[in-house]
């Protein structure tokens, strides 16, 4: 397994050798070209919210699909993210799949009770005969210098939800095949895309969702492994666990690392729920020391959740206990306070070598 | 590139429509922020409306004398598809800047 991984980050950072097939694209592209065929092979999607439709989206994520697959399921929705996400509740109940967009994530906040008390419990409230198979796609966390509402972390809220599943992608190779597999599940999924990440490039293999990555299935019926974790970057020393946006920073800090003979890992998490427990237990069995790195809040954060679960299965051979490295405990603060508030490169370094230079009692 | 449309905001309270006078760019002119781009009028006042954006014209709407109501599109924009509508910038690639070195013994117990 380790010799695939090190080739596909071989690959990964020298596009000249990858595999033919393998395309570079930005994740804006990948999640683009990921709706069109989805579009394409399941006549009973439907895709829409502001400003979806004749713009394309802000990010332009639903670019040319409008024009390519008709008004009729690509559409522009009222201001009203409450409406949108009622409407999906509703024409999932009459067989759609849908999959609405909310603009920015700050903006999911008007929408959480249909979220919370219908998506998420509708099926459990029919005792299965009403599935939500609707893909909830939320442009996510900070970075882009945006005004309040425009960037917030809201992956904790959604993953104590019970019915909820969430994922956010690290890379366009996974923007496109994490979009196409949660479109197929039945459940309803909180895709959360980084949205400082949409303009990184990055190869692309559309005919082969597992290269060389290590990945762990969850679900036994899946029909495909892109339920796991993926180990971004092979290390000895320690974990660094990251998903979305810190996940590209965390493989900044692991080059840097380096440079001090500090071989770090980076586990990309992938799914926030359900976690990859056994990819965790895993990666730091092996390296014996965990950082877990966030930029939503400290307190009650899904970092909690993390070190619980590595904490339950790797308690006896533990260095040091497992350090957090994330956001503040105060409201996701607009552009220019941005640098200050999501964790930076001197962080992360910071929270490796407080869990080196750990020594018990 | 991408194309934005700017409708005719409400230029009062509770104004319904506006008359142009004087379009003040033309197709195929680039603009920037602020810089004014028709002359309006309305039944309360006769006013220069600034541009919302920076970007090339691709289309306007109604000639001199023509009215415009509230809601329908103004003038329209084409801007890079990496600055189209988003809120906030399109982040730098930059090279990863430290003030912090690691330093430990590791034992390999």
């Amino acid at each position: 397994m380790s010799e695939t991984i090190t080739q596909a980050r071989r690959e990964e950072n020298n596009p000249a050798t990858a595999a033919p097939g393998v395309q570079q694209m930005s994740m804006q592209q990948a999640l683009n070209r990921a709706l069109d065929e989805i579009l394409a092979e399941d006549p009973k999607t439907v895709i829409f919210g502001e400003d979806c439709g004749r713009l394309g989206g802000v990010f332009r994520i639903t670019d040319g699909l409008q024009a390519k697959h008709g008004e009729q399921r690509v559409f522009d929705t009222p201001l009203a993210e409450s409406g949108i996400l009622g409407m999906s509740v509703g024409l999932a109940m009459a067989g759609f799949h849908p999959i609405p967009e909310v603009q920015f994530d700050g903006f999911a906040y008007p929408a959480i009770n249909q979220i919370v008390c219908q998506i998420a419990r509708m099926n459990y409230r029919s005792r299965g005969t009403l599935p939500m198979p609707i893909t909830l796609r939320v442009p996510s966390f900070g970075g882009i210098r945006a005004p309040e509402h425009h960037g917030e972390s809201l992956e904790a809220l959604f993953a104590h939800v019970p019915g909820l599943k969430v994922v956010s992608p690290s890379t366009p190779h996974d923007a496109y095949h994490l979009l196409k597999y949660a479109a197929t599940r039945p459940d309803p999924v909180i895709f959360m895309e980084p949205k400082s990440r949409y303009w990184q490039k990055g190869p692309v293999d559309v005919t082969n969702a597992l290269p060389g990555t290590a990945v762990h299935d969850a679900d036994a019926d899946n029909g495909g492994s892109l339920t796991g974790a993926r180990v971004a970057r092979e290390g000895r020393h320690i974990t660094l666990v990251a998903w979305g946006a810190m996940v590209a920073r965390c493989l900044q800090v692991a080059d840097l690392a380096a440079e001090d003979g500090i071989d770090v890992e980076v586990l990309d998490l992938r799914w926030l729920k359900p976690i990859d427990a056994a990819a965790l237990a895993r990666s730091v069995g092996k390296t014996r020391r965990a950082v877990v790195v966030h930029e939503a809040p400290l307190t009650s954060g899904l970092g909690a959740e993390v070190a619980q679960l590595i904490t339950q299965s790797c308690f006896s051979t533990l260095k040091a206990p497992v350090e957090r490295v994330t956001g503040f405990d105060v409201p996701y603060p607009s552009g220019d306070l941005e640098d200050e508030y999501i964790p930076n490169i001197d962080r992360i370094l910071f929270g490796i070598q407080r869990v080196l230079e750990y020594r018990r009692g | 590139m991408a194309e934005i449309s700017f409708p005719l905001p409400d230029l009062g309270e509770g104004l319904i429509e506006a008359t142009v006078l004087e379009w003040l760019v033309e197709p195929g002119q680039q603009v920037e922020r602020n810089q004014p781009i028709v002359e309006l009028e309305t039944t309360k006042s006769a006013l220069e409306l600034p541009s919302p954006q920076a970007g090339k014209v691709v289309r306007i709407h109604g000639a001199p004398g023509d009215t415009i109501n509230v809601g329908e599109p103004l003038i329209v924009f084409e801007v890079p598809d990496d600055t189209a509508g988003i809120v906030g910038t399109v982040p730098k690639d930059e090279a990863p800047k430290r003030r912090v070195r690691l330093s430990a013994v590791l034992d390999e117990d």
